[in-house]
């Protein structure tokens, strides 16, 4: 009956409209979310519909079809009174029913054509512009690949190259194709140095943005578990990743040795690859971490430099002494760079501290894989606390290792938190046996509305906590 | 899932301070926490009870709203006998069973015991201070004898009736001329600092008696402390009772922590040129900047004056300390902190959902070892009647 009610609410079409946006709009994703939503009044929780061209289209396409549904079954009703035909009143209940489906269904349709004939021309029209802008540039340009870490690899590089050079770099997680082509196409052609974020969905996207963009370094942040839905085996997630080695040679592109996946594929000694002891000429020693920040001393050519960063946790090390290279090679000089450090702060979502009501609460949110996770939980152990307290809904994207994954985390969750809070899904029970066969002698909470344990964390904490929250699923995973 | 109902509101002067109490440090977290099913159950001014699910918005008893809804609304009544049931009539009578009561009605009937005993007899479990201890918390005259019987301090004063105040107002204006100035003048048996006055004169007694025998029929007139530091302190548990964080309210050496500074919007007293905020949030250092020896001796005595009391679940200390001579005197008692004093336990590392689930596990403990007393006794009485 609720599913019912939400068909035949006015704002169906917006609901279906968002449904798609959030899906990325993926067929299969839209599908498998259309069909297991109870109740569609409640399916925009976390986000709103962003009123793009493409979506403002869509949503008045499925308005006018949405309108000319309920002119036929108003129709049908008349001339089966007027007439007292069964057959129009039969047709009218017929379409009162199907026209949902109808309307949800044939979007996609409208979706395809308008990729076709729109999107998919428009977009190569600004590729081929972009790429042939791009080879005119004279910045040296860095590319970023990697399954987790690369956002904020970006947003360190350009704090610290900042110093001295004049840096710009792919906005928020614009990491396709089209986005990093947006990004080229309003260069002033100025810059000293340009970072972009490869971001990979399917087999070949990275090849496509090396042959965009053009890069002189390539940095791999880190191969884990992540899109397997999309790329149906671990081999060709690290495949694609690796498509950026292909393009640039082993030489120029930094690797995180700290990635088990990585580290598989270095052969002999890569100078490039980084870790927290260094990378390229640099050693690190002297690591220290609370939740201000993490600090350490780099040595290189006889010298030592020491760095402090407000980012929290020592798996920031490698990324920041291959940040330190780079801006080495690019000519900054040791005062620069440590200024440079200095200036780096967590970023939005990405262990990024506040106090509320005495307790500390680290939000994690835009952490969505395992590596990631694991690091968040080796800091939460090291922190000085009341009580820790653990708060995830679990990973998407694991595909078929998503339950062995899960369960690992939740070993490990066991020995890092005294209160655990899972948001319920599909992850739960895989999580939640972890967590049980870790020996988890703490309190395990299981939540079932996420959006109001957020907006209400002020009720479950106290002076003295330390609340670690990972990971944040969209409308279209719950 | 456990069924608790929060009783709250009353015809009570502070009628509007549960509601808070109720929504903001009862109700909330309670729903948060999924493990039970929260029903408000709301007294209004007129003594009329009513239980309906748009009683826990705040904003409807902030506007006109309330009075909307309890037009509408059916009263309900109470069903007692092995426990408590909420009956609501209509078109088709429905019953609810509670499994837990939640007090949350401050001052008169509902913090002085009658709720206490009226569900002492219904046999459901309840949370807070029991009738006993409720009884006597909330009598400032019959609390201070029983925790000075424990060697504990109290200022000196002298308890005037209404009734005997009103045949020889002079006696006991003469009986106060014992006391030393300035001298307080409380209702006996009022919570929240309502009609209390502070006098620095003799012949301000009389204007004081007036208001406070306006609010209640029995008063008492007490020696001020010198060189006065007022300290709160919230204690939680049954037999083994643990304090809050020692608390010290900010407040002018000549003035004294009223209903204003306590409750009122951006209340809080000016110390220099510095506003306090946050109304009771906002008005005290916590915990309070005294020293170590004195902080544990308050603490101390907060614990022996609410075991002394017999407090059940939760209770506020208010001490009152000779800063000279580091003496700790027993003020008086709050058997159901405003708001649970939710904003100190959370500094002392209980959140609020903790808070409430600790209140409901005490409870449950105190009903279990009340119900293995046996209340029953045989004799041959009727026989030989």
């Amino acid at each position: 009956m609720r599913r019912f009610l939400g068909y035949w609410s006015w704002r169906y079409p917006t609901y279906i409209t968002y449904m798609l946006q959030a899906s990325e709009y993926k067929p299969a994703a839209y599908i498998a979310w259309w069909l297991r939503t109870s109740d569609f009044r409640y399916v925009m929780k976390r986000r709103i519909l962003d009123s793009t061209t493409k979506a403002t289209l869509i949503r008045i396409a499925l308005r006018l079809l949405y309108m000319v549904g309920i002119f036929a079954i108003c129709y049908s009703l008349y001339v089966s009174i007027s007439s007292r035909n069964l057959a129009w009143l039969l047709l009218g209940l017929l379409l009162f029913v199907v026209w949902p489906l109808v309307t949800a269904f044939s979007v996609l349709g409208l979706v395809w054509l308008g990729e076709v004939l729109i999107q998919r021309p428009k977009e190569r029209a600004i590729q081929s512009r972009a790429a042939a802008r791009s080879a005119t540039l004279s910045a040296r340009k860095i590319a970023i690949a990697g399954s987790y870490g690369k956002t904020s690899m970006k947003e360190m590089l350009q704090t610290i190259l900042s110093v001295k050079l004049n840096v710009r770099a792919t906005p928020g997680n614009k990491n396709t194709l089209a986005g990093n082509s947006f990004f080229i196409q309003n260069l002033l052609g100025d810059e000293d140095v340009l970072v972009f974020e490869f971001g990979e969905s399917y087999v070949g996207d990275i090849a496509a943005l090396c042959q965009l963009v053009q890069p002189q370094i390539g940095i791999i942040t880190g191969i884990t578990e992540a899109h397997l839905d999309t790329f149906d085996s671990q081999e060709n997630l690290v495949g694609t990743i690796y498509e950026l080695s292909d393009y640039l040679g082993e030489a120029h592109v930094y690797k995180n040795a700290d990635s088990d996946y990585i580290r598989e594929h270095i052969v002999g000694h890569d100078r490039l690859a980084y870790s927290h002891t260094g990378v390229n000429g640099w050693t690190v020693t002297d690591i220290h971490t609370s939740l201000q920040g993490v600090s350490f001393i780099a040595h290189r050519d006889g010298r030592s430099l020491p760095l402090v960063s407000g980012l929290i946790g020592a798996h920031h090390v490698g990324p920041l002494i291959t940040c330190v290279d780079i801006a080495h090679r690019l000519g900054l000089n040791d005062e620069e760079i440590a200024t440079g450090v200095a200036r780096t702060k967590p970023f939005e979502h990405r262990m990024q501290t506040y106090i509320l009501h005495g307790a500390t609460i680290i939000d994690d949110t835009y952490n969505g894989n395992p590596v990631g996770i694991r690091s968040g939980l080796s800091v939460l152990r090291t922190v000085e606390a009341r009580r820790r307290i653990y708060v995830t809904p679990g990973l998407v994207g694991l595909g078929e290792k998503s339950d062995t994954i899960h369960e690992a985390i939740g070993r490990e969750i066991a020995r890092s938190a005294d209160v655990v809070v899972l948001m319920k899904n599909s992850t739960t029970d895989a999580l939640r046996r972890g967590v049980e066969r870790g020996g988890f002698k703490g309190r395990l909470i299981l939540v079932g509305e996420p959006l109001e344990f957020y907006q209400n964390i002020d009720q479950f904490v106290a002076a003295g906590d330390v609340v670690l929250m990972q990971n944040d699923w969209t409308d279209n995973y719950t | 899932m456990k069924k608790v109902a929060v009783i709250f509101g009353g015809q009570s002067t502070e009628h509007d301070i549960s509601i808070i109490t109720a929504l903001s440090a009862i109700i909330r977290p309670l729903r948060l926490r999924k493990q039970y099913e929260v029903i408000p159950v709301y007294i209004s001014k007129t003594g009329t009870w009513y239980s309906e699910p748009e009683l826990t918005d705040v904003l409807t008893f902030q506007t006109s709203r309330i009075d909307e809804i309890l037009q509408k609304a059916k009263p309900i009544w109470l069903e007692m006998g092995n426990g408590l049931t909420l009956v609501k009539g209509g078109l088709k009578t429905t019953k609810t069973r509670i499994d837990i009561v939640f007090p949350a009605m401050h001052g008169t009937n509902g913090e002085d015991g009658a709720l206490m005993g009226l569900l002492q007899m219904s046999g459901v479990t309840y949370v807070g201070c029991d009738l006993r201890s409720s009884v006597i918390a909330m009598d400032k005259a019959l609390s201070k004898v029983v925790v000075q019987t424990a060697g504990i301090d109290v200022a000196k004063s002298i308890h005037i009736s209404k009734r005997e105040y009103q045949k020889k107002p002079n006696y006991f204006i003469d009986l106060a001329k014992a006391l030393s100035l300035p001298l307080f003048v409380k209702p006996t048996h009022l919570g929240s600092s309502i009609g209390i006055s502070r006098n620095s004169s003799y012949d301000e007694l009389t204007n004081a008696l007036e208001v406070a025998l306006h609010y209640d029929d029995a008063a008492l007139i007490e020696e001020a402390i010198p060189n006065l530091i007022e300290l709160t302190v919230p204690v939680m548990g049954n037999d083994m009772p643990r304090a809050g964080l020692v608390e010290k309210p900010r407040t002018d050496p000549d003035e004294f922590f009223d209903f204003s500074t306590k409750y009122m919007n951006q209340g809080g007293k000016k110390i220099g040129t510095q506003k306090t905020s946050q109304g009771s949030q906002g008005y005290s250092e916590l915990p309070a900047n005294i020293t170590k020896e004195l902080y544990a001796r308050a603490e101390k005595t907060a614990l022996a004056v609410y075991t002394a009391l017999g407090c059940m679940g939760t209770a506020r200390v208010d001490l009152l300390v000779d800063s000279k001579t580091d003496t700790v005197y027993f003020n008086e008692i709050n058997p159901l902190p405003g708001s649970l004093y939710a904003h100190n336990w959370r500094q002392a590392g209980v959140a609020p959902v903790q808070l409430v689930e600790e209140l409901i596990e005490l409870a449950i403990e105190r009903h279990a070892a009340h119900q293995e007393l046996d209340h029953s006794f045989s004799s041959n009485f009727l026989r030989q009647f």
